[in-house]
This record gives structure tokens, C-alpha cells and sequence, in this order.
């Protein structure tokens, strides 16, 4: 007999909107809210839900997250009847083959999953930011005796020819899947987040690899292939906080929103207990707010010196604000570093970014940018 | 370092009422964020002796929560290991509780162990102690037993629960007095560190102890010291920041001490991470009309009122029109809208409820007790 449930989180995405940031990291290893990282976020709700088996599938520059899982540690995912594992595209008999689209992921590690023998599987991806237990989901599929549960969220109507829209009948029955519709019959986005019965999955799996014409999508290929077999979906609507942070003014406003000023449900503060996020810890000194320093409406983590002022930011470990320096509206990310009487407004200050002394930077403040060492050598 | 076992000493720490009246000093917090425990942990770990001894007088739950599953102090997770010593006989007989008993009670340490020297320490001697040279200096003159200690400046005014030591010209103790408060001058006080050789350790406890219940492990080192043909201490001089923890107002003192970049960076080098348990709390969150300055914020706090030259633990509330000044707030502590806390100490669990005023001076700070409702 095999487990109930197995998580596999793909993060082999590149992220290529947030520029200098994924520029040697993968997404889901980009740091947020002051202390976390991404991938915390589905790492946690996969501890908190008691799903104790659980792959992160890796590509893109992925030594970096790849040290960061580890074992699960971080996440309580390496205890007794817990196992994490890191999967990255592998050589094998065949030779050496790239993960080349999110299904195609999950079918290179069949025999990962074949081992564990689960009864579901859930599908994840490493960089949505959203705290949550999967019990909702989970009971939803097992009650609807459905072969896949997808897991939706509801958008403004007039943005939802954006997504992967779901049409449903009463029951929540899915009817339809239309990826980008031009006309939206629905506002049920997809969130990308499905839980399978693994046989079903298997033999979708193994059917669409055999597809030369399929780009191995779960979007675009194997929900659209389940639904012309006539098998169950189901949709399961998720109320709350979740955001995918693609670009760098969206990687900013999901941080402004963990603010006492932004969002009430995704503040940490009140996502304890049960929807704990948890994350590496750190070395880092106690935080030190300075004699002249000012902060306000701020999220700033131990190990920070801040000497200059703060104001509606979101501050990493070994950041120091200097005398007289200003930070209005930023995140500052671990070991910036903003020098005496220089000011920044409107940005993301990347990891060990410097501002140099009385340097001002984006004071029109026309939109957000991102501020690192190599922005001169452009 | 596999020939060298580390021993952080509980009993050799003061006891500072009412701090230490529900726990040791050992898992008393530090500046938000530590428990003086750690500075020992570290220190041992950093050096990377792997196997470490917790000699634990009393509150053992206190210990252990801080503790926790102890690898947070370890280099390796298999090689590495912190065993709590603790004498559990000795709670029938409380004057016999004392660290050669519960080492005789724990004798792995003396006999089941192929370790060459024995590293002591106590928990209440704050710095970032490198003991890597110590152990070098001890090995290099192949002496038995090595004490560390410090330039006092005036031991009227610090190191006042230490041993004042007088060194000959070889560098040996020559005499031990207990700082009675009537020594003038710059002297040498001991940091209650030391380095003994793993047999010579056995064989003064095996000779001594049993004669005498009561003894401890100073009293037994300075004693074989004395008696003629024995083992004299050798003195090795740290010259880093060091402070002792020895009472309320000394607590209070070298936490506020910190604030100044100079001290900080004296105690927290990069070279020298002090680990501590993580308590997976978010970052301290601070409200639009938050004034805070010089102080120490810990993660989980949330800052909505002022706080001036203070420290705030993991966990507490400081409300919106509350004033927090040159006081000490430990965890998950709330003080309410109007409320004024000046000169203060307020343990963990208090509530300062609206418009409350808790004033000391700072010659004479205020004790608020855990859980006190005012």
C-alpha cells in the first residue's frame, strides 16, 4: 500500500520578466516579504497540510534553490515518513533530456512517483505566494469522485481573457478549459494548482509523451486531453490571498501588501498557527533602528541597521541605511546597502545592491524599478 | 577539534533575582534574541569542538525549551553532539546540587571519553570569545590546567561575582580572592573559563570529591592549586569585549551598552555568528505612525507606538499612542494605548494595560513579573 498524497513543486521556471533578479537564481529561490524566499510559501502549506512527501523540480540556474531545499529541513519535510526530494533532469538510458514543458516534468519522474505509490498527486508551482492548507482541495476531489481537481481563483471579468479560464456547471463540473479566451464565458482562472488521481495521471502522463506534436503542458495539453476522454474535473475555488508575481512591479506590490497598509489577508501576522510560513533561518544580529532613524509602515528583519529613514518598505537581513539616507516606497533586499544622505524611491534594491553616497535614484517616480550593482553598465 | 569536549557550566552562573527566579540566567533572554546559553554554544561551535556538555543546576524545563532539538549549535548533525548533564539525586540534597557532583553523575566525560582536555564555561560571560587560541596556548606549554581571565578596571564596579586572581611572574595564580567589593584598582578577574586535561580532571574530582559534597569546581581547582606539588592554574589574558552578567542593573546596562556601533561590532564580529534557536516568527512589522529610535526590534514585534532607546522582544505589541523608553521588553509582551513604560524590565506574558504607567529610574529599573496584568 502506498501513500495518500505526494506534492510536486515545479520550479524550473526562468522567470524572465524579473530581469538582474533570476539572472543567476530560479524564480522560486527570489527573496520576499524580508525573510522568505517564493518557494516557502508552497513548501509551508505542503507542512501545514501534512503532506509529508515532496519533489521540487528543478532547471532553470538551479543550484542556488537546489542547496536551498536541501532535505526539507527548513520546512520540517525531513522527518520520520517525510522525504524531500530535489529533481532535476537527468541522463538516463536514452540520454539526456531537458524538462520540456511542465508535463513533461512530472513523466521524466514517474519512477520517483511509482516508488512512493500515492493514491493523489498534487501539482504545485514554486512561485505563487499564498499561505493555505490543501485540505479544502483535497476533500473537494475525494467528494466529487473526480480524476482531477483544479484549483481556481476568481478574476475581475473584464482581465480574465489573461488566463486559463474554466467554464463550470452547477456542481462546479468542469465544461470547458479555454487558455486566453477572447471572449471569457467565466471568471474562473486556473491557478495552475491540480490534484490527480495517479493512475489517471500516469496514463495521461505516458500517453502525452508519446505526442510529438504536444508541448507537455498541464495548460494546454493534458487537462484538454482528460476533458475529450469525457473523465471528471472538478473546480475548487480558492478564497484568499494568492498572487504569481511575474514582473518587478508585481514582485513589488505582493511585498507592500504583507504592510500594516496593505493587504489583511496576507498579513504574517495573522496567518499563524495552522498557515505558518517557515524559512531559513539566519545569523543575523538583532535589527537596530538608529538614533536619528525613522521607520514606518515597514516589514524589516533582524540583522537590519537602519540609521537613515524608512518608510512603506520591506527590509531584508544585513541591510544598512546609513546616515541621513532615505528608502520610500522599496524593498530592500539582504545586504543592500544605501549610503549616507542617498535616496530611493520606488524600487527593488536587489541582494548586496549598493547606493552610493547622495545618490538619488528615481526621484520622478514614474514607475517601479529595480536598482542592482551591474544598473551603470547597461 | 575531536579532542576537546566543551562544557557550558549552569551552576557557575549568578543567580540575579527576580530574574532568574523561573529559569537560569542560561535561558534568560538577550537583547530580543539570544539567551546567554548561547554565547558558550557558539563559541564551542565556531571553535568546532563537536561534542558538548550542558551542565544544568536547575529549571531544567527552562533549558530545554530554549535547547530545543540542539542543532542549532552543531557543526555536523551525526558527529556533533549536546548531551544535558543534570543531577537528578541531588534535588533531594540541594547543597550537594553542584557542577563536580552532576559531572560524577554524568562521568562519560571523566571516563568514556578519549578526549585529551575538558573546555568549562559559564553561560553569563557575554563576548565572542575565540577559544581556539586558549586551547593552543594550553597544549603548546603542556600545562594542566589553564584559566582565562580579564583586565578588570575596577572591580568595585564590574566583575563583581568573579574571582580576582594575582598571577606570579610565570604567569601562574599566585592568589584568589572573591571580589568582595573592597579591591581597588586594575586588577585581573577570572572569566570562570578553563582549560583542564581530561585525566587530571578525574583525578582531582576521584581525590577530592568525596570528601567534600559541597565543593565546586573553582573552590576544587584554586584548592589543588594551593596544596604544595600541585597543579597551579595557568592564566591566559583574553583582551576582547567581555562583560559579566551579574546583576539587574548590569543586565540592564550592557543590553543598552550595545546600542553604541563601537560595542556592537566589538561583540558581533563577522567571523563569530552567535547561533539561537529560530522561532520562525515574520519580521517586526512597524505602523505609519511608529516612532522608534536606538533600539533593538526583534522579529515578530509590531511597533505602532513610540519606543526610545529600548530593546523589544519576539512577539510583542507595542499599540499606537503607548511610549516605550530606555526599558527592556521581553517576548510576547503588549503594552496598551496610553501606556508609559520608562526604566523598566517587563517580563514575558505582561500586559501594561491602557494609560498604565510603569516608571523606574535608571539606578533603579522596575521588575514587571512574567504574565503580570498591570
Amino acid at each position: 500500500m502506498g501513500i495518500k498524497i505526494a506534492a510536486m513543486i515545479l520550479a524550473g521556471g526562468k522567470g524572465t520578466r524579473l530581469k538582474a533578479l533570476t539572472r543567476k537564481t530560479a524564480k522560486p529561490a527570489v527573496g520576499y516579504g524580508g525573510k522568505y524566499r517564493i518557494i516557502d510559501f508552497p513548501l509551508s502549506n505542503c507542512a501545514n497540510s501534512g503532506i509529508n512527501h515532496v519533489a521540487v523540480l528543478t532547471q532553470y540556474e538551479s543550484s542556488d534553490l537546489n542547496t536551498y531545499v536541501g532535505n526539507g529541513k527548513n520546512w520540517g519535510l525531513n522527518g520520520v515518513n517525510s522525504l524531500t526530494a530535489v529533481l532535476t533532469p537527468k541522463e538516463t538510458e536514452e540520454g539526456s533530456n531537458w524538462y520540456r514543458g511542465t508535463a513533461d516534468a512530472i513523466y521524466q519522474n514517474l519512477d520517483w512517483l511509482d516508488n512512493l505509490d500515492p493514491e493523489y498527486v498534487l501539482i504545485l508551482s514554486g512561485d505563487h505566494i499564498y499561505a493555505t492548507t490543501y485540505d479544502g482541495m483535497l476533500s473537494r476531489h475525494r467528494e466529487a469522485n473526480a480524476e482531477c481537481t483544479i484549483s481556481v481563483y476568481q478574476v475581475p471579468l473584464e482581465e480574465a481573457s489573461r488566463f486559463g479560464i474554466l467554464e463550470t456547471d452547477e456542481d462546479g463540473v468542469i465544461t470547458a478549459f479555454k487558455e486566453k479566451p477572447k471572449v471569457p464565458k467565466s471568471n474562473l482562472a486556473s491557478m495552475g494548482i491540480y490534484i490527480f488521481n495517479y493512475k489517471t495521471l500516469r496514463a495521461a502522463l505516458i500517453e502525452d509523451a508519446k505526442d510529438e506534436q504536444s508541448d507537455h503542458d498541464f495548460g494546454k495539453n493534458i487537462i484538454p486531453n482528460l476533458m475529450a476522454k469525457g473523465k471528471k474535473l472538478v473546480a475548487y475555488t480558492y478564497k484568499g490571498y494568492w498572487k504569481d508575481v511575474g514582473t518587478i512591479p508585481s514582485l513589488h506590490e505582493a511585498n507592500m501588501d504583507l504592510l500594516m497598509s496593505g493587504d489583511p489577508n496576507v498579513n504574517l501576522f495573522t496567518i499563524q498557527g495552522k498557515n505558518k510560513i517557515y524559512t531559513e533561518d539566519n545569523h543575523a544580529t538583532p535589527q537596530y533602528i538608529g538614533p536619528i532613524g525613522t521607520a514606518k509602515d515597514s516589514l524589516i528583519n533582524q540583522g537590519a541597521v537602519i540609521r537613515g529613514e524608512v518608510d512603506h518598505c520591506v527590509i531584508s537581513s544585513d541591510v544598512y541605511v546609513d546616515d541621513g539616507a532615505k528608502a520610500i516606497n522599496c524593498v530592500l533586499m539582504n545586504g543592500a546597502h544605501i549610503k549616507k544622505g542617498a535616496r530611493v524611491f520606488d524600487a527593488i534594491v536587489g541582494p548586496d545592491a549598493v547606493v552610493e553616497e547622495s545618490e538619488v535614484i528615481n526621484a520622478d517616480r514614474k514607475e517601479i524599478i529595480l536598482v542592482t550593482n551591474g544598473r551603470n553598465d547597461k | 577539534m575531536n579532542n576537546v569536549i566543551g562544557i557550558v557550566n549552569l551552576h557557575a552562573d549568578p543567580e540575579i533575582s527576580p530574574l532568574t527566579d523561573n529559569r537560569p540566567l542560561g535561558s534568560f533572554s538577550f537583547l530580543g534574541r539570544y539567551a546567554f546559553v548561547d554565547f558558550p554554544l557558539s563559541a564551542f561551535c565556531n571553535a568546532g569542538i563537536e561534542t558538548v556538555g550542558i551542565l544544568v543546576k536547575d529549571h531544567l524545563r527552562s533549558v530545554m525549551k530554549h535547547l530545543g532539538s540542539m542543532d542549532a549549535w552543531v557543526n555536523n548533525t551525526k558527529i556533533g553532539q549536546e548531551i544535558v548533564m543534570y543531577n537528578e539525586p541531588a534535588h533531594l540534597h540541594p547543597e550537594t546540587n553542584t557542577d563536580i557532583n552532576n559531572i560524577r553523575e554524568n562521568d562519560w566525560v571523566l571516563y568514556d571519553s578519549d578526549a585529551s582536555y575538558i573546555l568549562i564555561a559559564p553561560s553569563h560571560i557575554v563576548g565572542s570569545i575565540d577559544v581556539r587560541p586558549i586551547l593552543a596556548e594550553h597544549i603548546k606549554r603542556k600545562d594542566k590546567v589553564t584559566v582565562v581571565a580579564t583586565r578588570c578596571l575596577d572591580a568595585r564596579k564590574e566583575f563583581l561575582k568573579e574571582s580576582i586572581i594575582s598571577i606570579g611572574s610565570s604567569g601562574y595564580v599566585e592568589d584568589v580572592r572573591d571580589n568582595d567589593g573592597t579591591i581597588e584598582g586594575p586588577c585581573l578577574a577570572s572569566l570562570g573559563i578553563y582549560v583542564v586535561n581530561r585525566t587530571v580532571l578525574a583525578d582531582m574530582i576521584h581525590r577530592y570529591a568525596p570528601k567534600n559534597p559541597t565543593l565546586s569546581l573553582d573552590s576544587l581547582i584554586y584548592a589543588v592549586g594551593r596544596e604544595s606539588g600541585g597543579t597551579r592554574p595557568h592564566v591566559y589574558i583574553y583582551d576582547g569585549f567581555v562583560r559579566a552578567i551579574d546583576s539587574f542593573k548590569h543586565y540592564m546596562d550592557y543590553s543598552f551598552e550595545l546600542f553604541d556601533e563601537a560595542n556592537s561590532k566589538a561583540l558581533f564580529r563577522p567571523d563569530w555568528p552567535i547561533y539561537t534557536l529560530t522561532h520562525d516568527t515574520p519580521p517586526a512589522m512597524y505602523g505609519k505612525e511608529a516612532v522608534v529610535s536606538n533600539s533593538f526590534i526583534a522579529n515578530g514585534a509590531v511597533v505602532e507606538g513610540t519606543v526610545i532607546n529600548s530593546i523589544i522582544g519576539r512577539n510583542v505589541k507595542v499599540a499606537k499612542t503607548a511610549v516605550v523608553k530606555d526599558s527592556i521588553i521581553l517576548s510576547s509582551s503588549m503594552i496598551g494605548d496610553g501606556a508609559m513604560v520608562s526604566n523598566a524590565l517587563v517580563d514575558k506574558y505582561a500586559i501594561i494595560t491602557r494609560s498604565h504607567k510603569v516608571t523606574g529610574t535608571p539606578n533603579s529599573p522596575v521588575y514587571v513579573a512574567q504574565g503580570a496584568i498591570l
